[in-house]
């Protein structure tokens, strides 16, 4: 039965990769920054809790002193606290690169509907928390941008029936301007925002098994050396000081965080919050514009299932659970899947020692294992795959995953092809079995780039099970010179085929009396 | 494909460049106006208590003893006010033509507005009408201001209980620094 995808259309996922491929060059992929962004923008949120610490410490909250002291933490300490506020605005503006385009890759791989809703829709109260924590950073400074910000804020709040006496009345003249109400917006900031985003991102990964909140250690010195560079190559300084007497006619707006306002002076305040509730709507309810047709989940077969736990361990969406028995069989527990959070990728059906073409069985079955691709099917195709093979050089087998380079568009008489929903389903017994009784010289498992798998941790279980790191090993009797790993973006056909080729000279070197021993 | 390592550095370093010019760049550029060249402020912000739509009434003390003994008072008002109609006029020209309901559930807080206009720098005369008792027609408050506007200056208007005040801004010969403190 052919397999269903679950989401996303291949040609978006070819253009992203051609957008992203260089990076996997340059970066190696692993370190591929676009692979990390989210855990890039929790990095630069410490640099900015970093930051904004040194900041407060010589910071006077005071409405008369806020100004005076941002200048002298500026000029005077330019070395420390100046740089140290750069890196405060900048790693800001970089925080909202970072989460926009997360944001927009999540969406153009499609992994914002069925079961990922939940990260999507908890992101959306992130954006409206840290485009607020910015806005009212710059507040903070009490300068004329501040004073733009402070006045356009209020008067935007005061459209909204929450205040009886106008917020903007605040603002009138300099002598209006409230101290207190200048200390409840640095509490806020300070504090309230702070601790608020820490809870957002906690309810962000909240269903998200093992997640990556720390990018690798190269990302994070390359992006604090290009920030601290910019920080010193154009310090981040304050305008005149703020004055309700005039109209300040030249901003260097921060166009990441601050871009509504001259949007606003274009339009109304009724506008503007129809917009920004309606495009927050919009996001929201984005993961079921249209409602996916969700593939069947994982199913449990009890009688083959010996409540191992690894399918449990190996699950990126904690979709299973371990519960107590409920056979009559002599084991502990047994996996029960949650249906409202399998996303059907099979990695538990690669993780079951149970799924072995080698046993006996008739249907073949797995202890968990997908419906519309069971281990019958599995074995089925992988039986077909080598059966198709007529050229006369070694028989390849190429095991590939829907979301990665198409394997069907290289199979040749020699290389026989077959795509799963992703890398992490085939069992290492399956290689094994291809290797010794399907007849194959070599066996090739590729799927999505390295640290990019579409369903998360595909290829890097699929690599620690053959490395025998993992549970359920290949077998150390299949030989590991006949077996080839390799993980490609979507676009990347040449770079496949380039190392099958290869691949296939070293197959063909390899001494003929292995191969008949094998078989 | 494998790249050299010098190559993939010099990569790198160019990945990092473009992001950190990305983003020093629109931190701060384009440079924004809120006002158009040669332009000033002008801000109306009125907080002002209308006359009661009801008169308050004198209780007589039969009235005042049948009330419960901690809510005696001598006269009772209705809470209810008038809406405040507020006509500006700029050398002759409407401005501004607003009725605003007073707040509060009963509408018997101030009736508040704000409003602001870029007005090009020059001089002006402002008329301001009010009509803050319930009636229909006509106004109970008419005052005349001289406006004279710089550019870059933000005067107010404020309009209070009592008479409104022509509050004006900084004027720009004044610099940045005079006003540092």
């Amino acid at each position: 039965m052919k397999p269903r995808r679950y989401h996303g259309s291949h040609a978006v996922l070819r253009l992203i990769a051609r957008f992203e491929r260089p990076f996997s060059s340059w970066f190696e992929s692993q370190n591929n920054p676009v692979h990390h962004l989210g855990a890039l923008t929790i990095y630069l949120f410490w640099i900015i809790l970093v930051s904004g610490i040194y900041l407060f410490i010589f910071y006077d909250t005071s409405l008369s002193g806020a100004w005076l002291s941002m200048e002298r933490i500026t000029h005077e300490q330019w070395y420390a606290g100046g740089i140290m506020r750069s890196l405060h605005r900048y790693a800001s503006d970089a925080a909202v690169i970072t989460m926009l385009l997360h944001m927009s890759r999540e969406f153009l791989r499609g992994r914002y509907r069925g079961v990922r809703w939940y990260s999507w829709f908890t992101g959306v109260p992130l954006l409206w928390l840290v485009f607020i924590f910015g806005i009212t950073g710059y507040w903070m400074v009490w300068d004329e941008l501040a004073q733009y910000v402070a006045v356009s804020t209020a008067r935007l709040l005061d459209w909204l029936p929450i205040f009886a006496d106008p917020m903007v009345r605040n603002f009138l003249t300099n002598e209006t301007v409230n101290e207190r109400f200048f200390t409840l917006m640095a509490f806020i900031h300070l504090v309230g925002l702070p601790l608020g985003l820490v809870l957002g991102v906690w309810f962000h990964v909240l269903r998200v098994r093992l997640p990556r909140i720390h990018p690798p250690r190269n990302l994070m010195a390359g992006c604090l050396v290009a920030l601290l560079v910019l920080s010193l190559a154009a310090p981040a300084t304050s305008h005149p000081r703020a004055d309700l007497g005039v109209v300040p006619l030249e901003l260097s707006i921060d166009w990441f965080y601050l871009a509504i306002y001259p949007v606003l002076d274009r339009s109304s305040e009724g506008a503007m919050w129809a917009g920004l509730w309606g495009l927050s709507i919009f996001l929201c309810a984005l993961p079921w514009l249209p409602p996916l047709r969700h593939p069947p989940a994982a199913v449990v077969n009890l009688p083959d299932c010996t409540g191992c736990e690894f399918c449990a361990e190996d699950c990126p969406y904690g979709a299973i659970e371990m519960v107590p028995r409920t056979d009559e069989r002599n084991f502990a527990l047994e996996a029960r899947v949650d249906p409202a959070l399998c996303v059907s990728c099979g990695i538990c059906t690669g993780s079951c020692p149970s799924s072995s073409p080698f046993r006996k069985q008739e249907p073949l079955r797995s202890g968990i294992e997908l419906p519309y691709f069971t281990m019958e099917d599995l074995r089925r195709r992988l039986e077909e795959a080598t059966r198709r093979i007529t050229g006369s050089g070694p028989r390849i087998v190429l095991v590939g995953c829907d979301y990665s380079v198409r394997v069907a568009e290289i199979e040749q008489p020699d290389l026989a092809t077959l795509s799963l929903p992703c890398a992490g389903m085939m069992p290492p017994a399956a290689i094994d079995y291809l290797l010794r009784v399907g007849g194959a010289d070599g066996v090739v498992v590729t799927g999505c780039d390295t640290g990019d798998c579409h369903f998360r941790y595909g290829d890097r279980w699929t690599v620690d099970r053959v490395a025998r790191d993992r549970m359920p090993k290949l077998r150390s009797r299949v030989p590991r010179e006949r077996l080839l790993l390799s993980w490609h973006k979507p676009v990347d056909v040449g770079g496949l085929k380039a190392l099958v080729a290869s691949f296939r000279r070293r197959l063909e070197g390899l001494p003929q009396d292995s191969r008949e021993q094998r078989r | 494909m494998s790249l050299s390592r010098p190559v993939r550095f010099a990569g790198q370093v160019v990945a990092w460049a473009l992001f950190a010019a990305f983003t020093g760049v629109f931190a701060q550029w384009p440079v924004y106006s809120p006002l158009e060249e040669g332009y000033g402020e002008l801000k109306l912000s009125m907080a002002h208590l209308t006359e009661r739509l009801e008169p308050c009434v004198q209780l007589t003390a039969e009235e005042i003893m049948e009330l419960p003994p901690n809510m005696r008072v001598a006269e009772q008002c209705p809470r209810a006010r008038a809406r405040a109609v507020v006509q500006l006029l700029v050398d002759d020209e409407p401005l501004l033509d607003a009725s605003v309901r007073p707040v509060g559930l009963a509408r018997g807080g101030r009736a508040y507005l704000q409003r602001h206009w870029g007005l090009p720098a020059g001089d002006y005369s402002l008329e301001l009408r009010i009509r803050d008792t319930p009636r229909d027609e006509g106004f109970d408050k008419v005052q005349h201001f001289r406006l004279s506007l710089a550019a870059g200056e933000s005067v107010l208007l404020n309009v209070g209980d009592g008479d409104a005040q022509l509050i004006p801004g900084r004027r720009p010969a004044a610099t940045p620094q005079e006003n540092s403190g």
